[in-house]
């Protein structure tokens, strides 16, 4: 375990160094004038672009800059965002708590869901809810995102005016301002302060804002899962071991469930980080057409207004999440095939 | 381990079996296609063959004649895209009580219940891949104790609930006497419906783990007969850190676990080296003297089947052409195939080349018409091309299927 | 000369797979829109002649009103917001889609088969150091950092195109690298090392056909799935200037119309269903078609 962790460790400080060099790299082709428009603050300094490009060394060599960049991000300061006019370190656990709870919810219900399809698809090979199943997946898989968002948002918001945009309705914003002592932002989610304070109306005005950006991400994402598990179930379910299971005299149940929806799982752990991947850029879309500012929306508004210091940010945090997403995709790993062993 | 050794008068305790005996098993035109894209292969063309009960029957065969294809369908595990298309299988489940009729049941007339019921606890299989055949990520122990759960749980209960009526565990008060009744209800009828709820349930799930544990702990004695040393410790390892021989003996005690009549070895011993190879064929023939009634052993090796078998089936091609007691067929051999093979291998006083057979085995998507061996056969004459040959008696419980067999030197 | 199908075992091999991939009707259901669309942005002079022959991706507009006008004789699909002819976006539109598509996957592709093969054929320091560059590329999803190149090089279609190709081409190089590692110790490779063939010849006659399957189907699904990260950077606003043909623009135009008045909330249906129609029924076609061919390729499903 040791050393594992160590190598782990390792591999976390190269990615991120990796991708720092290659945004910082990225960054550097802009002119130093243009770089030096992310410092501007009042009409005055505009004026003098060489000057502010002297004061913050734009014109140094690549090493001095990120050098620089890096002792400033080392000392937390991750620079100024435009779009949300806050630093970007304190506007990152203002929009962070909102992306979490979106895939929070949507994370669990693409597990199941996927795992249950696949295996359900696999078992009935060719049957009619095989074939549904798959021209369900793989029309899930041609849809983008944005634009199933912004259908179910025209059928469900305008045309049934059932599930708001947003992330909660402008009474209960207003109501949670106006009873600070009574309503404590624990986590920044909606629905989860909302049952910590035991308010269920707020809680369920979160919740109602979630209906349609969980059932996207779902949609989206969960084509992947289940493509994956139905076909590693089918060749599980051809192997040698299933027969020695039905020569035992096993029924069905214990074949699939027992027998190969465990090994069919092992496969299935290695797209997770792809999944990961998926619901980030998914989050991006779901969170710019439902109205919710959340890390997603952040990115594309930093994008369109040229928030260099947010875009960096946000790739340097991508960075992280996906060692984590490793780490954990070993461990998951170990805990599901013995043959695999943490050193 | 060779061929003409069997010609020999080595009649060490083997019966030889003739017509009269009972049989275990008896297939009746079997017919078995796979649809696959190249064509329909007819694997097997209505395959006669009858196992007598208490021997050891050997089937031969090159690879590829349909020999796996024939197990795999008594056991009802043939696989996508293969049909049994035709035929009967009557297996007579019940040891032959006397002189009175054994009650016989066709096995492609059953439910796939019946199937499962039977599988396992009257007739087992032995795989030639322990590697394959293992289930990779379960220990071994449980594996093993599979067997036990599908068909030894009524009396298992039986077990566990007068155990709890003697006093011995730990468990006391009312979560023993909750177990008791558990045991009991499984024990009248281990699929019932109200097992199945309460398993779901957190504290009366420990009746299943007791189950479990009994499985575990009969498996563990069953390894240990099989003559694996620390069989305690071995039930809890994962298949890949085990010996290639121990994993052997897993698929061997899995197949044993409830004492089949009926003891499938497909290709058993095929891969091994030779001096495992001896130890699980010693192991085998044991067993059969003790442990089950009867074997029938898939080969291709003449060696095995010449050390092990009683009676023996040669097969070609989806067809069997021969079936004979051992010491006949190595004797004296009938069909041109049968003498074509047996020449094939090498002798102890061999000194010109080996003999091979001209020709290929043919295509099984278009098999040749009449009898399949007639354009390798140096017999092959008129009716050989057009008409199948039927089986015909040569002899006492020696069948062939040719017009021309070699003649007769017994 | 006339090719003879049975004798040469490649091309009946080939042969062998078009027919399986013909006889799978959601194959046929793909080539047929495939086709479509083809014909569509090949003859897009005809059906729609541009009114501004020197900018031809330029839609034509019939006012400046944000109000869509639904279709009528002069406007088939109607107008979107600012008065943008749909009918012509979308036809003009299909010659943008194949364009984003075939140059992004064209120059992943050609990149990511180069650098797999020769990575994994030779191994060693290049390997080794090439590898764990795309360990760090990987690390950031394909949309953040295509979005950050785009914002470093400037807004634009064409450099939405090139940011996703420096991308995308680190999923080729993976894969194909894995399957030339896996064909570079087989038997019959080692024999012709043995016959001494040289190692492009080794490549380019032994490997490349063999590892080249997963790339096809990868590269297939990519036409459709960059279509629809480059409309949606397009949405976004990182795209062409307001009025290029470009469907993920058209879908933005629509955006502020996707609820129309009370009385009668799907009014604008057309200014968003029909753009989005097709960039579906684009990526549609070629997942089809790329499904088809994995299992056409895949070895342990072809012979059933």
């Amino acid at each position: 375990m040791g050393p594992f962790i160590l190598r782990r460790l390792f591999f976390l400080i190269f990615v991120l160094f990796g991708v720092s060099v290659l945004i910082f790299g990225i960054l550097m082709s802009f002119s130093p004038e243009r770089r030096a428009a992310a410092y501007i603050t009042t009409p005055q300094q505009a004026k003098d672009l060489p000057r502010l490009v002297r004061t913050y060394g734009l014109d140094d060599p690549f090493y001095i800059q990120y050098g620089r960049w890096v002792g400033e991000v080392a000392a937390g300061n991750l620079g100024w965002s435009l779009v949300a006019a806050q630093p970007v370190w304190t506007a990152f656990w203002m929009y962070f708590p909102v992306t979490l709870e979106l895939n929070l919810y949507a994370a669990p219900l693409i597990i199941w869901f996927g795992i249950w399809l696949g295996t359900r698809s696999a078992i009935h090979r060719d049957d009619w809810f095989d074939h549904l199943s798959r021209v369900f997946a793989i029309i899930g898989w041609s849809l983008p995102t944005f634009l199933f968002a912004l259908v179910l948002l025209m059928v469900f918001y305008g045309y049934f005016r059932m599930f708001p945009p947003g992330i909660i309705g402008d009474e209960t914003a207003l109501y949670i301002m106006n009873h600070p002592e009574s309503f404590s932002r624990y986590t920044g989610m909606v629905t989860v302060d909302g049952i910590l304070n035991g308010n269920w109306r707020v809680a369920l005005d979160g919740l109602r804002h979630l209906v349609l950006p969980v059932t996207t991400q779902v949609i989206v994402v969960v084509a992947l899962l289940m493509r994956v598990m139905r076909s590693g179930m089918i060749e599980e379910l051809s192997k040698d071991y299933v027969i020695t299971a039905r020569a035992k005299g096993a029924d069905d149940r214990t074949v699939h469930l027992r027998h190969a929806r465990k090994n069919a799982l092992i496969p299935v752990v290695t797209v997770a980080g792809q999944l990961v991947a998926f619901s980030m850029e998914g989050s991006i879309a779901v969170e710019v057409v439902f109205n919710r500012q959340g890390m997603g929306w952040w990115l594309a508004e930093s994008a369109t207004q040229l928030d260099m210091p947010v875009l960096m940010g946000m790739c340097l945090f991508m960075g992280l999440v996906f060692v984590i997403t490793n780490l954990v995709i070993d461990i998951l790993y170990a805990a599901i095939d013995p043959r695999i062993r943490l050193v | 381990m060779s061929a003409d050794m069997a010609g020999d008068d080595r009649r060490d305790g083997r019966r030889e079996t003739g017509a009269g005996a009972h049989p275990i098993l008896e297939a009746k035109d079997l017919v078995v296609n796979f649809y696959t894209y190249e064509g329909v292969v007819k694997a097997l063309n209505g395959v006669s063959l009858t196992i007598p009960h208490g021997i050891t029957f050997g089937l031969v065969g090159e690879s590829g004649c349909g020999k796996s294809v024939f197990v795999r369908s008594l056991m009802g595990l043939v696989q996508e895209p293969g049909r049994i298309d035709g035929g009967e299988l009557i297996f007579y489940p019940g040891p032959p009580s006397g002189d009175g009729p054994v009650q016989g049941v066709d096995l492609l007339r059953q439910p796939e219940s019946y199937l499962q019921r039977i599988r396992g606890d009257r007739i087992s299989m032995i795989f030639q891949e322990p590697n394959a055949a293992l289930n990779p990520i379960m220990t071994v122990g449980e594996q093993v104790a599979e067997s036990f759960l599908f068909h030894r749980v009524r009396e298992m209960s039986e077990k566990i609930a007068a155990d709890l009526g003697a006093g011995g565990g730990r468990t006391t008060g009312p979560v023993k006497a909750v177990l008791r009744v558990l045991c009991g209800i499984s024990a009248r009828n281990p699929h019932a419906r109200v097992l199945r709820v309460l398993n779901r349930v957190p504290v009366l799930k420990r009746w299943r783990r007791r189950l479990l544990r009994e499985a575990l702990s009969r498996s563990a004695e069953l390894l240990g007969r099989l003559g694996i040393s620390n069989p305690e410790e071995v039930i809890r390892r994962y298949p890949h850190n085990l010996s290639g021989g121990m994993k052997h003996r897993i698929v061997i005690a899995m197949a044993l676990a409830c004492k089949p009549v009926l003891l499938i070895a497909d290709e058993a011993t095929s891969n091994l080296d030779v001096t495992i190879q001896a130890q699980i064929l010693d192991l085998l023939k044991g067993l059969k003297e003790t442990e089950i009634s009867s074997v029938l052993l898939i080969t291709h090796d003449l060696g095995v089947v010449a050390e092990t078998c009683d009676r023996v089936g040669v097969m070609y091609a989806g067809n069997v052409c021969e079936i004979a007691n051992v010491g006949e067929l190595f004797r004296n051999p009938r069909h041109p195939y049968t003498q074509a093979l047996l020449n094939a291998v090498p002798k102890m006083a061999q000194t010109g080349p080996l003999e091979s057979i001209e020709g290929t085995v043919p295509n099984l998507v278009d098999p040749p018409p009449g009898c399949r061996f007639h354009p390798r056969c140096p017999n092959a004459g008129e009716p050989c091309r057009e008409v199948f040959p039927e089986m015909r008696e040569m002899g006492v419980g020696h069948r062939v299927a040719c017009y021309f067999p070699v003649e007769d030197i017994g | 000369m006339a090719v003879d199908w049975e004798k040469h075992p490649r091309l009946r091999e080939l042969r062998f797979t078009l027919i399986k991939i013909f006889r799978n009707p959601t194959a046929v259901l793909g080539g047929i829109l495939l086709l479509g669309f083809a014909a569509t942005a090949v003859l897009a002079p005809v059906i729609a002649p541009p009114r501004y022959p020197d900018s031809p991706y330029r839609m034509p507009r019939k006012g400046y009103s944000p109000i869509p006008k639904p279709p009528s004789e002069t406007n088939v699909f109607g107008t979107t917001s600012g008065q943008y002819d749909i009918f012509y976006g979308v036809v003009w539109g299909t010659r943008t889609a194949f364009k984003i598509g075939l140059f992004v996957v064209g120059f992943a592709a050609a990149v990511g088969i180069f650098l797999g093969t020769v990575a994994g054929f030779y191994g060693g320091l290049v390997d080794e150091l090439l590898m764990r560059f795309v360990d760090v590329v990987f690390a950031v999803p394909t949309l953040v950092l295509a979005m950050a190149i785009v914002v470093a090089f400037g807004r634009g279609l064409e450099n939405i195109m090139i940011a996703l190709a420096l991308v995308v081409w680190r999923n080729y190089v993976r894969v194909m690298r894995a399957g030339v590692l896996t064909l570079r110790d087989k038997d019959y490779v080692q024999a012709a090392r043995l016959m001494g063939v040289s190692d492009v010849k080794i490549m380019l006659r032994h490997i490349l056909p063999n590892a080249i399957y997963p790339v096809l189907v990868i590269a297939t699904m990519d036409m459709g799935s960059m279509v629809i990260t480059a409309s949606f950077m397009s949405f976004v606003g990182l795209g062409a200037p307001k009025g290029y043909a470009d469907w993920g623009q058209m879908v933005a135009l629509a955006r502020n119309y996707i609820v129309g008045p009370p009385e009668d909330p799907l009014r604008f249906w057309y200014t968003i269903v029909i753009p989005g129609g097709c960039i579906v029924l684009f990526v549609l076609a070629w997942n089809l078609i790329g499904d088809a061919l994995r299992d056409a390729f895949d070895p342990r499903q072809r012979r059933r």
